[in-house]
């Protein structure tokens, strides 16, 4: 199995929002960011995956397991990490082994208390008791434990000071580094995505805007800076989103056409330039 | 060990921390044995108010956000509710059997006489009215979460009154069929039995229906 996540068409819709159409694979062995606005529908697709929701259209494939008929299957070999912890505040760590530990039957105690050890977590302490960022660890101690294949995060840095979302990332790159584990990622925080994903998923007001690589992501954007006199209607036709100051624009366009921006500065666009660029309607702000 | 047994393990470890609120819901009712000196008022207290702590499982879910957790497990929603309602069934006997255990020592204590015949009849009572306020209390927790569905706690003290109060209307001594039920401890807990199990399968298909077509 080359592709541990198949999402094809997945659709769904709530009284005032539309997921449309959202399509992506993640390959064996790698990170993919699942990145947009607030509101953009990632937690949605998440919850899609997970059969927490229920699709209007589209399939899903996890791990080769249709994620409806399947879902046992599916989720016996998936590890989940939300943004807040799902365990019971008043739970000791031994009692959220306890408690998680018969649903997965590779469970591994031996690694669940090597992991807390490296996580520095004591199992004496309760839920309530760890920070925000050790909850988070908790979550992906006990993915690790049954050795979970596929990991999916949901905004898991959100909330967490720089040491921690450094040691999270480092986290993320070691899980992989065997090639037999993959990670879907929604974050709106671009600049772990810079460091740590492989793949992104770019999704803008419901709709899919992007799936592939990172690098072909980044590199299908620049950003053109120039006076407001070199600014014709012609060349703002072209431009996928520009901000105009006093003295002069700057725009993200498509490498693709470049020629016609020659006469401008060119520079690298970086994720977070192409989503707060593209993530506005209309993509223009004065 | 199958998903059903684990998710009453689940449950289990859910409630743990607020053991001691739940024993002393199984120890309030010997005040009113002691003021009635009735083993049947007794027992039908204890059911109510451990009925009324059924609702422990989902608010503490709901207050952890830990409806996630049980939508990330591998098991099936349907395992999730049968676990429930073994966990909830397992709560209402060790209440029955907690007070079948001490109110008629008290009573004898007291001074009043227990047969055999109070004792089966009140088993018989108390089950029957575990079941009659839960099978309602579940699915409408299911439906409506702990807060919205708090409404239902109130079925149990509901139930209870109705049922003193058309225990004292059926005319049981026209009724040939009733009396020979009541009569008969074999028939009337073979009825007890019955009925309960017919209010729990129905209870539990609704709240699987229910569970299934639930957005978390």
């Amino acid at each position: 199995m080359n592709n541990y996540l198949e999402v094809r068409n997945l659709s769904k819709s709530f009284e005032g929002f539309r997921l449309h159409d959202i399509t992506f694979t993640l390959p064996k062995g790698y990170i993919m960011g699942l990145i947009g606005p607030n509101g953009s529908g990632k937690t949605t697709t998440i919850k899609l995956i997970l059969n927490m929701l229920k699709r209007t259209g589209g399939e899903v494939k996890v791990l080769g397991f249709d994620n409806i008929a399947d879902e046992q299957e599916a989720k016996r070999n998936s590890g989940v990490v939300f943004d807040s912890s799902y365990f019971s505040d008043e739970w000791k760590i031994s009692q959220v082994e306890k408690s998680v530990s018969a649903f997965y039957e590779n469970w591994d105690t031996q690694k669940f208390s090597e992991i807390l050890e490296k996580f520095h977590i004591q199992p004496s302490k309760k839920v309530k008791e760890l920070s925000k960022g050790m909850q988070m660890k908790l979550m992906l101690a006990c993915a690790f434990s049954y050795d979970a294949k596929l990991l999916i995060l949901d905004e898991p840095t959100s909330g967490l000071d720089p040491v921690s979302r450094d040691e999270l990332l480092h986290i993320l790159s070691e899980y992989i580094e065997d090639g037999g584990h993959s990670v879907l990622f929604s974050t709106h925080i671009t600049e772990d995505l810079e460091r740590a994903a492989d793949y992104i998923t770019y999704i803008s007001y419901g709709e899919l805007f992007f799936s592939g690589r990172k690098d072909e992501f980044v590199d299908s954007f620049r950003i053109v800076k120039g006076g407001c006199e070199e600014l014709s209607a012609e060349l703002r036709k072209k431009m996928t989103g520009i901000r105009i100051f006093s003295t002069g624009f700057e725009a993200l366009v498509k490498t693709g056409d470049l020629k016609q921006f020659a006469h401008l500065n060119v520079e690298p666009a970086s994720i977070d330039d192409i989503v707060v660029f593209t993530g506005r309607k209309g993509g223009q702000y004065e | 060990m199958n998903n059903i047994w684990k998710a009453v393990k689940l449950d289990f470890s859910l409630v743990k921390p607020y053991v001691k609120t739940i024993c002393f819901t199984m120890i309030l009712p010997v005040v009113f044995v002691v003021v009635n000196r009735s083993l049947l008022t007794g027992i039908s207290f204890a059911m109510c108010f451990t009925a009324m702590t059924t609702g422990y499982t989902f608010s503490i879910t709901e207050k952890n956000s830990m409806e996630r957790l049980y939508g990330i497990l591998p098991i099936r929603k349907s395992d999730m509710v049968i676990g429930r309602y073994i966990f909830i069934i397992i709560m209402g006997l060790t209440a029955l059997i907690f007070s079948l255990a001490v109110h008629p020592v008290i009573l004898t204590i007291l001074g009043e006489t227990i047969s055999k015949f109070d004792f089966i009849n009140a088993a018989a009572i108390g089950i029957f009215l575990f079941a009659l306020y839960t099978v309602f209390q579940l699915p409408g927790y299911y439906k409506l979460g702990s807060i919205k569905g708090r409404v239902f706690m109130y079925i149990p003290v509901a139930g209870f009154l109705i049922t003193l109060l058309l225990i004292t209307k059926i005319p049981v001594s026209e009724s040939r069929l009733l009396l020979t039920v009541i009569n008969s401890p074999v028939l009337l807990m073979l009825s007890a039995v019955i009925f309960v199990a017919a209010m729990y399968t129905v209870s539990i298909l609704v709240s699987i229906k229910i569970l299934k077509n639930k957005e978390m």
